[in-house]
């Protein structure tokens, strides 16, 4: 048993899985999130508190929203690839 | 003749086991997906059927001992007989049927790992099991594996709301349920990865042991398809009670939650095994759903319910050891106690789905919680929110 284990369970192992896990999951959230919110911008609110449609009427879009939220969309589609070659032992 | 009798019999009830561990975990992939209406519930499990069996055939490298370390094996250790991994794998089942029918996510691994516990405590004393092992292997990530998933969660929906204005610009429901999809899918297929080997290195071991395959080599062909077809099977067929838990009892899951929730659950899944410091997928998504619930305002958490599945998790390796032990007791006598042993699994696992079929949870009625509330959902569909 080496120094960094208690109880049988290599802690320090554990803290990097927390930290990369945690820190994957909040980047690629937030990416799409923001993406989404890109995406809507130029529209008025029209998503209800209770996740109603009131209005499908669209407004226009800065280019720069547009490139943002497909560069945020982007970061995600990485993502999904990437959880594609760590879930296939073929790739690797 | 007693040896192709104890093969037969384990190969079939280790079908059984990879059956109810595809039924169990269709939940943890796909109950929030289901409960946001980001797939109808029948896509939502051919998705994952079709993914469990994908897995099943992705990987090769199978898990030498299902055991883990845990049982002594080898030299100096125990010799785990055919009969031993039968009477494990009906604790497993068992419990499996058990916590299916009260709705209950629970670790179908913890259940086998349980069930061959008791099983070789009974075979072969207390020496044979390494308990040291077991609080590293299994108590001590149960604790902390739904904490890790609940926090990431929790973190990544407090961000999904408040970037998108609390899910209020425009898209952003809509887009949330297209990335719970394709997260949820990343999670059905490491579990089919995952899942289907354990018992596809059951049904190995047992061949190695009786003698009918050579020490050190793979799976049969017809192991691995057999393998994956009974989790995909199972995974189609659907534990509509866990699904109905995970995604509306625990709380009832929006489509940012839902997103937040699958990603996070993805992510610490994928991360956790690829580190070597693989994580039960069950304890991570039910740990994720719970993060997904704090992490938004105004959203209640039913710590009623996370009660009795927390109380589920404790009891799966005793409980299923205890089962496990049972059967080995009597198995170990003769063949006809082997068959005796088979038959009362059959009556009991026939028992928990009549008890099931009288309170049935379908696909039909998988996002109804109570009385009131279904009223209430029947007049505002869920794709559409309330009215």
């Amino acid at each position: 048993m080496t120094s960094d284990k208690f109880l049988g369970v290599d802690w320090a192992a554990f803290g990097i899985v927390f930290a990369v896990a945690f820190a994957a999951a909040v980047v690629i959230v937030s990416f799409y999130a923001l993406g989404l919110r890109l995406l809507a911008v130029g529209s008025d609110d029209d998503t209800g508190a209770d996740g109603s449609i009131v209005s499908t009427a669209r407004g226009t879009r800065p280019l720069g929203a547009t490139v943002g939220a497909f560069a945020c969309l982007a970061v995600c589609v990485a993502a999904v690839l990437y959880g594609l070659y760590l879930i296939i032992p073929q790739f690797h | 003749m007693d040896a192709l009798i104890t093969v037969l019999l384990v190969v079939t009830i280790a079908l059984v086991f990879d059956f109810t561990n595809g039924f169990h975990d269709t939940a943890n992939a796909m109950a929030t997906s289901v409960a946001t209406g980001a797939l109808k519930p029948k896509v939502a499990v051919t998705i994952s059927a079709v993914l469990n069996l994908v897995g099943a055939f992705l990987s090769t490298e199978v898990a030498k001992t299902i055991s883990q370390g845990i049982i002594k094996e080898g030299d100096g250790g125990v010799q785990i007989t055919p009969t031993m991994i039968f009477a494990g794998l009906v604790g497993a089942v068992l419990w499996n049927l058990g916590t299916w029918y009260l709705g209950l996510p629970s670790s179908s691994t913890h259940a086998l790992f349980g069930g061959l516990i008791g099983a070789a405590i009974i075979g072969a004393g207390f020496g044979s099991v390494d308990f040291g092992v077991v609080l590293s292997k299994v108590v001590l990530p149960a604790l902390f594996s739904p904490l890790v998933a609940g926090l990431v969660a929790l973190v990544a929906t407090y961000a999904a709301y408040m970037i998108t204005k609390q899910a209020r610009s425009r898209g952003a429901d809509a887009g949330f349920r297209h990335g719970q999809t394709i997260s949820a899918s990343l999670v059905s297929l490491a579990h089919g990865t995952n899942d289907a080997q354990k018992t596809m290195g059951v049904i190995t071991l047992t061949l190695i042991a009786a003698g009918y395959q050579g020490a050190g080599t793979g799976p049969q062909f017809w192991v691995v398809a057999s393998c994956g077809l009974a989790i995909a099977l199972g995974t189609y067929l659907g534990g509509w009670r866990i699904m109905r838990t995970v995604g509306k009892r625990i709380t009832d899951v929006q489509p940012a939650q839902g997103f937040a929730a699958e990603t996070s659950s993805a992510a610490t899944i994928l991360i956790s095994s690829h580190l070597g410091f693989a994580l039960s997928t069950t304890q991570v998504t039910s740990g994720a759903v719970v993060g997904s619930g704090l992490g938004k305002k105004l959203a209640t958490v039913h710590w009623g319910v996370v009660g009795r599945i927390a109380m589920a998790w404790l009891f799966t390796l005793p409980a299923a050891a205890l089962v496990g032990g049972l059967a080995a007791w009597i198995a170990s006598t003769s063949t006809v106690g082997l068959i005796i042993v088979a038959v009362l699994a059959l009556a009991g696992g026939l028992g928990f789905v009549f008890l099931a079929r009288r309170h049935p949870v379908t696909h039909d009625n998988v996002n109804d919680v109570d009385e009131d509330y279904s009223a209430s959902r029947e007049s505002a569909p869920v794709t559409t929110g309330k009215a």
